[in-house]
This record gives C-alpha cells, sequence and structure tokens, in this order.
C-alpha cells in the first residue's frame, strides 16, 4: 500500500544525495578497509562531538551498545538493572542477555520513566539505571543522576532515539556515565543497515568497550577478556559521516513539523510539549488521545500512514512471561500503550502533509 | 616480489556491477533483512547443499545464536578445540555457558580421542572447528555426540565448501555456523555470517532470534538478539557466491602447488598428511616449521606477508585465565602456537608469486 502522506521516506532520501552515498561507499571500497580503520576512527571522533561527549565507539547496531556498555560495568546473573517498561523490547532483551533482571519502573505524562519510580525500583542487587529517551525526548536527567549518586549506581542513558536531544543544558549522549545510541535506518541519522554507538566521557570505560566489541583483542593475537563481534562496518561509518553533516538541518525540520501539530492539534489530543530548557529531536511525534484505534484506521483511509510505538509493553510480552509480571504492574504505561499514536513527523514532508494530517484529525474529533 | 596476504584491492577491482546493484537497492531502501537477504539465503543454501540458511551479522554471532537456539546457557558447557581463533570461545562465553577446551590432532582439529574424558553432566554441544578449512573428524565427532546426547554445532567459518567423506562442512551438525567477514573465502563487504541446517524448526527458531525474537513487529516470542544480515553485503555475496566454486578449486590448486614445491623439506617443515576423503579449502594454508619466528622474518623481508594463527593459545589469553588451565595441558596446541605459519594461498596469487614463496622458503633452509 502507498501512503500520500508515508509515515517513512527512504527513497528521498536516495534521491537527494545518490552522488554522495555512492561516493561515500566507493572511497571505502577503494582503500579496502572494511573492518573498522581510518573510516570508523574518522566517524567515532566526529560522533562524539556531536554528541558532546569524549569518546564514542562504533558498534554493530544499538542493541549491542546496551549489552556491551553493561557487560563493560560487569553486569551479569544475578544483577538488575531498571529500565522503562514502554521502550522497544531490545532495551529489556539486552539486560537478560547480560544474565541480569530487568526491574521496570512506571513512567510519567511525558513516556519517559518517573524519577521517584526509578528510586523506589532500586535494591541492593542494583548494579545500573538505564532510562531511555524516548521518541526523541531526554528522560529527567538532573533528577535520575542525583537518585544515582546518592544511591551509588549509575546511570547508562537509552539514547537509541534522541541523537541531538538536550535537557537542562546536557546534550543526549553527554550526561550518563555511557550512552547507546542507534543508527537504524529509521533512526534520525541511519545508515543504510544496522548500526550503532556507544558516547563516554569515561577513558578506562572507552578502552574496555572498544576491546568487548572486538573479541577481546588487545592485539591481533592477544585476547584481555571474553569478547563479542560487534563492529559498525566501515562502509556504514563513510555513509553516517557523510550524513552527520545533515542532521541538523533534519532535525530543524522535524522539530518544525512538531511546532505545526502542536499549534493545530493541542487542543484535541495531547501532543508532546517541550519544557522549558528541553530540546527534543522527533524520532517519533507521539500523541495520546481517545479512539486511538479508531482514529489510526480512519487517517489509513485517508491515505495517512501511522504506526504505534509501542502496542504492547514490554512486562506483558510473551518473551517477558518469566519476569512474572501482570496487566496494572504498571498502570501509566499500560494506559498510554492504548492511547499513543506515533504520526509522521520525518524531515521529508511538505508542510502542506502536514497540514492534511491536521485536517484529518480535526475531522476526525468533529464527527 | 612482493606477495600480500590480503587480495581485497585485486578481488573488489571492478566493482561496478556490485555497485550497481546497491545503487538499485539504496533506492529501495529495504536494509534490514528483506528480498536481498533472502535471495542469498537461497544461494547459500543450495550450495552448501542445506535446507534452510539463515543471514546473521557475524560467524561469531552465527555460533552464538545457533548455541542459544539449541537451549544452551549459563550453567552449561560446551566443549571446543584448544587452537581456534578467539571468537569461537567467546561465542561460548557470550551464552553464559563455560568453554571446555580440547587439544587437536597433527591436522590442526579437534582431538576425538580426548573428546570423551571432557565431557561432564553439563556438557550440552560440542562445536568441531574446521580450521583453515580441513573438517575435523566428523565421524567419531557425530558417533560420540549422538551417543552421549550431545548437539553438534559446526565452526564452519574457515572452511566454506570443504568435505568429510563427501559431506560438505556445516551440513554434518545441527547446525554449520559461516563467517563471511571480508577475509573468508566467500567475503563481503563487512561483517556478515550464515548458519546452515536442514532443521524446520531451528530454523524457525533463528530467524527468531536473530532479530529481536519478533513473531510480528509488535510480537515478542522470544528475548532475541539483533543480528542480522545488512542487506547491502547480502548483495555483494550474492554476487560472489557464483565464484565461490572457483576460488575454491584455485586455493585447492594453489596449495597443491606449495605442497609440491616444499614436499622434500620434510626434515624441516611439517605438512599435515592430505587424507583421500577430505576435501580441504585453504583457507589457510598452515604448515609447521622449524625456527618458525626466523622463517617469518626471512619472508616478511622477502615481501612475503605470511600470518601467524595463532601465535598464544586461547587457554593461555588473559581472558580465560578463570577457566584454570595449567600450563602444558594442551601439548599439540602449545606445539602449533610455537610452530604453525600460514602462507598466503588466494585465489588472486599468480604462479610467478607462488614460485616466490616457495623459492623464498627453500632459500631459507638452504635447499635450491
Amino acid at each position: 500500500m502507498r501512503f500520500e502522506v508515508p509515515y517513512v521516506d527512504f527513497p528521498a532520501q536516495f534521491r537527494g544525495a545518490a552522488r554522495e552515498t555512492l561516493a561515500a561507499l566507493e572511497t571505502v571500497l577503494a582503500r579496502g578497509e572494511f573492518i573498522l580503520g581510518e573510516e570508523v576512527a574518522a566517524f567515532e571522533k566526529e560522533f562524539a562531538a556531536l554528541c558532546d561527549a569524549e569518546h564514542a565507539i562504533g558498534v554493530a547496531n544499538g542493541t549491542d551498545a546496551i549489552v556491551l556498555v553493561l557487560k563493560a560495568l560487569g553486569v551479569g546473573p544475578g544483577d538488575e538493572v531498571v529500565t522503562a517498561p514502554n521502550s522497544w523490547i531490545s532495551t529489556a532483551a539486552a539486560i537478560v542477555h547480560t544474565g541480569a533482571r530487568p526491574v521496570f519502573a512506571d513512567v510519567g505524562p511525558d513516556q519517559n520513566v518517573a524519577p521517584a519510580k526509578v528510586d523506589a525500583a532500586i535494591g541492593p542487587r542494583t548494579k545500573a539505571l538505564l532510562p531511555v529517551h524516548l521518541a526523541g525526548r531526554c528522560a529527567d536527567m538532573r533528577a535520575l543522576l542525583e537518585i544515582g549518586r546518592r544511591r551509588g549506581v549509575p546511570v547508562i542513558e537509552d539514547a537509541a532515539q534522541a541523537v541531538l536531544a538536550k535537557r537542562d543544558g546536557g546534550r543526549a549522549g553527554s550526561m550518563g556515565l555511557a550512552a547507546c545510541f542507534s543508527l537504524h535506518p529509521l533512526k534520525n541519522l541511519n545508515a543504510a543497515g544496522d548500526a550503532g554507538a556507544i558516547t563516554t566521557n569515561d577513558a578506562a570505560l572507552a578502552g574496555k568497550l572498544r576491546l568487548l566489541r572486538n573479541h577481546g583483542l588487545v592485539t591481533r593475537d592477544e585476547a584481555a577478556v571474553w569478547g563479542f563481534n560487534s563492529r559498525l562496518d566501515a562502509l556504514q561509518a563513510a555513509l553516517l559521516r557523510f550524513r552527520m553533516g545533515q542532521l541538523e538541518a533534519i532535525t530543524a525540520r522535524r522539530r518544525r513539523h512538531a511546532a505545526r501539530y502542536r499549534e493545530r492539534l493541542a487542543s484535541l489530543v495531547e501532543c508532546p510539549m517541550e519544557s522549558p530548557g528541553e530540546l527534543a529531536v522527533y524520532h517519533l511525534f507521539v500523541i495520546q488521545c481517545d479512539r486511538r484505534d479508531e482514529l489510526k484506521a480512519f487517517l489509513e483511509a485517508r491515505s495517512i500512514e501511522t504506526k504505534i510505538h509501542y502496542p504492547v509493553p514490554i512486562h506483558l510480552q510473551p518473551a517477558a512471561a518469566a519476569l512474572g509480571h501482570e496487566r496494572g504492574d504498571f498502570p501509566v504505561a499500560e494506559r498510554q500503550a492504548s492511547r499513543i499514536l506515533s504520526l509522521p513527523v520525518h524531515q521529508f514532508l511538505e508542510d502542506a502533509q502536514v497540514d492534511r494530517v491536521c485536517s484529518a484529525i480535526e475531522e476526525f474529533y468533529r464527527q | 616480489m612482493k606477495v600480500r596476504y590480503s587480495y581485497l584491492p585485486e578481488q573488489f577491482a571492478h566493482p561496478d556491477e556490485i555497485l550497481a546493484k546497491i545503487r538499485e537497492h539504496l533506492a529501495t531502501c529495504r536494509f534490514t533483512l528483506g528480498p536481498e537477504v533472502e535471495e542469498l539465503e537461497r544461494s547459500f543454501a543450495r550450495v552448501i547443499g542445506t535446507k534452510h540458511a539463515v543471514g546473521v551479522n557475524s560467524g561469531t554471532d552465527a555460533l552464538m545464536l545457533s548455541l542459544r537456539a539449541l537451549g544452551v546457557g549459563h550453567g552449561d558447557e560446551v566443549i571446543t578445540a584448544a587452537n581456534t581463533f578467539i571468537a569461537t570461545v567467546g561465542a561460548i562465553a557470550a551464552t553464559g555457558a563455560r568453554p571446555v577446551l580440547v587439544d587437536v590432532t597433527p591436522w590442526f582439529t579437534l582431538d576425538a580421542s580426548k573428546l570423551e574424558a571432557a565431557i561432564t553432566p553439563r556438557t550440552k554441544a560440542i562445536v568441531p572447528v574446521h580450521l583453515t578449512g580441513e573438517p575435523a573428524d566428523m565421524d567419531a565427532i557425530l558417533e560420540i555426540a549422538q551417543r552421549r546426547s550431545l548437539a553438534v554445532v559446526e565452526d564452519a567459518c574457515q572452511s566454506i565448501l570443504a568435505a568429510w567423506r563427501g559431506r560438505n562442512a556445516g551440513t554434518m551438525g545441527a547446525t554449520g555456523a559461516f563467517s563471511l567477514h571480508p577475509l573468508k573465502n566467500l567475503n563481503v563487504w563487512g561483517d556478515g555470517g550464515v548458519i546452515v541446517t536442514d532443521d524446520d524448526a531451528l530454523d524457525r527458531k533463528l530467524r527468531l532470534l536473530r532479530n529481536h525474537g519478533l513473531a510480528s513487529r509488535d510480537e515478542v516470542a522470544v528475548l532475541g538478539y539483533n543480528s542480522r544480515l545488512d542487506s547491502i553485503q547480502a548483495i555483494v555475496g550474492t554476487w560472489l557466491i557464483p565464484q565461490v566454486h572457483d576460488i575454491t578449486a584455485k586455493r585447492i590448486a594453489n596449495a597443491e602447488a606449495y605442497d609440491r614445491g616444499l614436499r622434500d623439506l620434510a626434515g624441516v617443515l611439517d605438512v599435515p598428511p592430505r587424507r583421500a576423503h577430505v576435501k580441504r579449502v585453504y583457507h589457510l594454508y598452515m604448515l609447521r616449521a622449524t625456527r618458525r619466528d626466523e622463517l617469518h622474518r626471512h619472508l616478511l623481508e622477502r615481501g612475503v606477508e605470511a600470518k601467524i594463527h595463532y601465535p598464544i593459545p586461547l587457554y593461555r589469553q588473559e581472558a580465560l585465565r578463570h577457566l584454570g588451565y595449567e600450563s602444558g595441558a594442551f601439548p599439540e596446541t602449545d606445539r602449533q602456537a610455537a610452530e604453525v605459519i600460514s602462507l598466503p594461498a588466494d585465489q588472486h596469487l599468480t604462479a610467478e608469486q607462488i614460485a616466490h614463496v616457495i623459492a623464498s622458503v627453500r632459500a631459507f633452509y638452504g635447499a635450491r
């Protein structure tokens, strides 16, 4: 089905930069250095600067970014990590794969973890806090970092959806002990395949992560620790370097659409608002509304594509059965799951398309 | 004369055909999974002769996901060869299981006569490594595995199209794990891997595990991983698959040329005997050499980029210290670490380059 207002528009992204995209690939090809090397090192330097962080480490994807950070911190069987129940599944899966147990803290109206709930979820086995900057809005890091300091637990940012986002003067990726980014094709900064990155200001942690992503190898022949194979492909690094140059414009365009939506829809549905000192990057523009499923069908009939991120909270997924949760455990996240709807907000939308979405939603609620 | 170890610049000197396909693909933008990956999976399964092939992020992940799909986890033990690349044991450790090492034969593969002594009540699987492109002794390993009810995951990362009694590497165990790393016989432009299996249920499970456990976009059946073969890499792999028989034949021919050229140096070189029931595909042309380090330096000085796979035995690595192996626990592995050397054997070598390598080795030992 081809939508007139599509949720994503990859072909537009390629059409606008076919020459530059292929040139980036050919650079790597000509050098014949496909694994790590010069291109990945250059990407890491530029990405760290972009995130106001001292170090960046390119990895295979955003999920691995979390696994590797937790492993680097020594998280394993018997430990607990506190996170949000309304994230993409891999936030919790990454915790489980280290052998630790995910402990969920319910979210606030902004869909990010509520600091008081996080505080209450910390126990003697808690080894890390893993707030998620969902949809491109930073969680309340000031409060979370304060809790982390007070309770002696490091805070790791799941910044998979939040490259360039800011809150209280801090950039996503620069506030926690480390931050995990996804550079998946659907993200604001996207590769043409799976890719991820970790940022940190801790040099020792950065060194450990570089070992962990490459089999634990200190040199070609010496393995210092058990590692993984989780490297950012040089081909993807080259493409990402090109696209990083466009990211400010992409973000501005997404923010413009968000403002337009807010202006017309805030009286009809609950729109994401920015608090003073907050800069959201709108990886998703998530409204909370009544009669969500009806509205989604209504928009689809008008050739407007929307998505739900995510309809089933993690603690209610079959995969999470062993954690023993039931409906009602995280009432805010559960209620939001039935009310959230992601409107198209990508950088290739025209203002007229955004207006068309607004008009359709107005029409729906006037019925 | 220069004889370099990596041949990627030659291999992809004329990339126009691949770039045209990538260009077409970039415009469609199906970057994760999708038809390009499916096409590679079909071609790969056809070439290897299995019912299924599953594209994943790397050879390491191919091993790790295979073990996870077989239910291996914390508290379990997995047996593998003591002289493999770190990734084999890294993959075992990543599942939470404990790697248990077994010494190897002069053919560089797991010594099946020492296998049973390593089995305990916690043992869940055996990972024979077909190192250098030479299959391990699969008759004995499969017999023991069946008798002791253990799963076999073949580490076939270096051995595409190698065969044991006519059966292809990767097709004899529950699954076979392949690497498509740029330095492998069948390679792509970054990290990539493939798992093959004839088992429908394992195939389904592996497809879930590599993609977050997603039964649909919104339903998570099991906790999975993100370990997908990139579509771009699948395009490169699909382009190369029709050449893999030729690549293999050329490497075997190069190895035979080395065998002939070095045969009379048996007093100083130990080339493992060739066996009629084994098809070895020479990802590495590896042999043991007297005064190995000196020979290595001599070859490098003569422009021959020989390599050592691998100079420090795994059990002596810092990362494995907690397994508690004592020095000398794996004498054949120790001997190989001290004596092996790999000569360039890839499909892009010319007859002159091979002659230069042979002459350089002969010169070192004072032979003409």
